[in-house]
């Protein structure tokens, strides 16, 4: 056995978890690859598992993944305890190989979240993400074409700040870190990036009352600011927007005829036709 | 009212409340810090901070009602939000957990000031019935500790190797609760600033020493010796031991533990 950290290839043993459905209890199973090249993304690292499986006849393991260039938010997985894996900023499918050891074991887990449930092997069903931004995170008036982009003028800070919170990509890897399985920063994104525009800014306690509401009903934990979200998420997502989101919840609660009605505050639809 | 309902039901509402108690509670321990620090200062000092606290009835009552109800408002919210919160993973956990903050340096096995609140807030709040046991209801003081000055009582208790231990290892536990608790506030109530989060996250971290330090230190303090109540007997046992020995240390600035509260001189 050569332990050689020049080597461009790689035995492993992968621990994955296996689940037929929502109904199943799952289970770990074991699997060796012998030859992984160091150049090879996470994901093609399983695409050659599932090659292997298919010609010994197995169900390959299912796992979510679109892009592969980090930036549609579809790819996922918890690699050993860590959402995304080792690298901080990255996505699974921007993670190599070479980022392992020879003969390191690997355990694949997929999001666990009571709001993401499994829908096979490492595929979580996150339509909990889609229901709250049905509830408010759009804005709802039609703008036409796009307009000179001079007629709206907006601070060179806020429009930092606002892109910073846009570029979530909605993996749902803030929730899979969290202790408490919250989805604070995946809400705080979007309330956050809305808040600061002025496109954004006549909705915004409907916004955050509404997606609050839907976060709430959805069953993800609460935050309790211990800001393993930030340093897992694959985009950057600084926890200053959580801090943001509960300012815009105390103005919309305590300030504005919406909350102080207590309207869009517990319900599943977005209300308020 | 349901704005008042939403506080308490929602999750960003029920983080304001456990945010805005927790700060609230933080400034009682800088007050309740400060008073006792007074036991440095000799007997004089502290009766007469003790007797006008006392004095003032209407303070007092104010004062407990807000410091008990903001004490129960953040123990129900974290029984509330701590079982959400469990039920919030699902159904099954991870088979393996890593960190992926970069500066998560000041963990033991793992566990972090600000991944243990509930195991900390768990034991302070039972060391705030042990403590209140012991000086506001007096469960376990005998004839002699009833009598006695709140100088001479507050070491009479203290003089108890199990209270000293029990002591200093409370001050630690709300010191570590507070390091990160006072900093989770701001967050929580949305008091966040690129600027001043670092400054924040420092005093809250200087904080928690503090109060470890702060209030741990009572534990070496030397009032006992001064008081005469320096008996190995712990406060359990018969009346008869305070007094036998309280006379023979009693020379010095303490006044006698049997001198009533009421005698101290003020000003």
């Amino acid at each position: 056995m050569s332990h050689s950290t020049t080597g461009k290839t790689l035995n492993l043993k992968l621990r994955v978890w296996r689940q037929k459905d929502n109904a199943s209890r799952g289970e770990f199973r074991d699997y060796a690859l012998v030859g992984i090249s160091t150049e090879m993304s996470f994901l093609e690292m399983l695409d050659i598992l599932n090659e292997q499986l298919l010609q010994q006849g197995e169900e390959p393991v299912n796992f979510d993944h679109d892009c592969r260039e980090g930036i549609c938010g579809t790819c996922s997985l918890m690699i050993n305890g860590q959402a995304h894996g080792p690298d901080n900023g990255t996505t699974t499918c921007q993670l190599h190989m070479r980022r392992f050891h020879d003969g390191q074991m690997i355990t694949i887990e997929p999001w666990r979240a009571k709001a993401f449930p499994v829908i096979r092997d490492l595929v979580v069903d996150r339509s909990a993400f889609d229901r709250i931004i049905q509830a408010g995170g759009y804005v709802s008036v039609r703008t036409g074409q796009a307009p000179e982009a001079n007629s709206v003028p907006i601070s060179k800070n806020d429009q930092e700040s606002a892109l910073d919170a846009a570029v979530c990509i909605g993996c749902g890897a803030c929730v899979a870190s969290c202790k408490n399985a919250s989805a604070m920063l995946f809400v705080a994104a979007k309330v956050s990036h809305l808040a600061q525009l002025p496109q954004g800014a006549p909705e915004r306690a409907a916004r955050v009352l509404g997606m609050v509401g839907q976060m709430d009903s959805e069953e993800f934990g609460n935050c309790t600011n211990t800001s393993e979200c930030e340093a897992a998420c694959p985009a950057g997502v600084s926890v200053t927007h959580i801090a943001r989101l509960n300012r815009e919840y105390a103005k919309a609660l305590y300030g504005s005829p919406l909350g102080l009605k207590g309207e869009l505050l517990t319900s599943s639809g977005t209300g308020g036709d | 009212m349901s704005w008042l309902l939403a506080t308490l039901r929602s999750s960003v509402g029920k983080k304001f409340v456990m945010g805005g108690t927790g700060l609230f509670l933080c400034f009682f321990l800088v007050v309740h810090l400060a008073g006792n620090l007074l036991l440095y200062a000799g007997p004089d000092a502290y009766n007469s901070y003790a007797n006008k606290l006392h004095e003032n009835v209407a303070l007092l009552i104010v004062a407990e009602i807000g410091l008990f109800g903001a004490m129960l408002l953040h123990i129900y919210l974290a029984f509330v939000t701590a079982s959400e919160n469990r039920a919030a993973r699902g159904a099954t956990d991870y088979a393996m957990r890593q960190s992926k903050i970069p500066g998560r340096v000041i963990h033991v096995a793992g566990l972090a000031p600000d991944t243990t609140m509930y195991i900390t807030g768990a034991l302070i709040f039972g060391y705030i019935a042990l403590h209140l046991c012991d000086f506001k209801f007096e469960v376990f003081a005998d004839a002699a500790q009833l009598a006695a000055d709140p100088y001479t009582k507050a070491a009479m208790v203290l003089s108890s190797t199990s209270r000293k231990v029990i002591y200093a290892i409370a001050a630690i536990v709300v010191g570590i609760h507070v390091s990160h608790g006072f900093a989770s506030a701001f967050q929580s109530l949305g008091l966040n600033h690129p600027k001043y989060m670092p400054t924040i996250k420092t005093i809250s971290k200087v904080f928690g020493v503090a109060v470890a330090i702060g209030f741990g230190s009572f534990v070496t303090w030397d009032g006992q010796r001064r008081c005469g109540c320096e008996s190995p007997a712990t406060m359990e046992t018969a009346p008869t031991t305070m007094p036998s020995t309280a006379p023979a240390a009693a020379t010095e600035s303490a006044p006698a533990p049997t001198t009533p509260a009421e005698t101290v001189p003020q000003s």
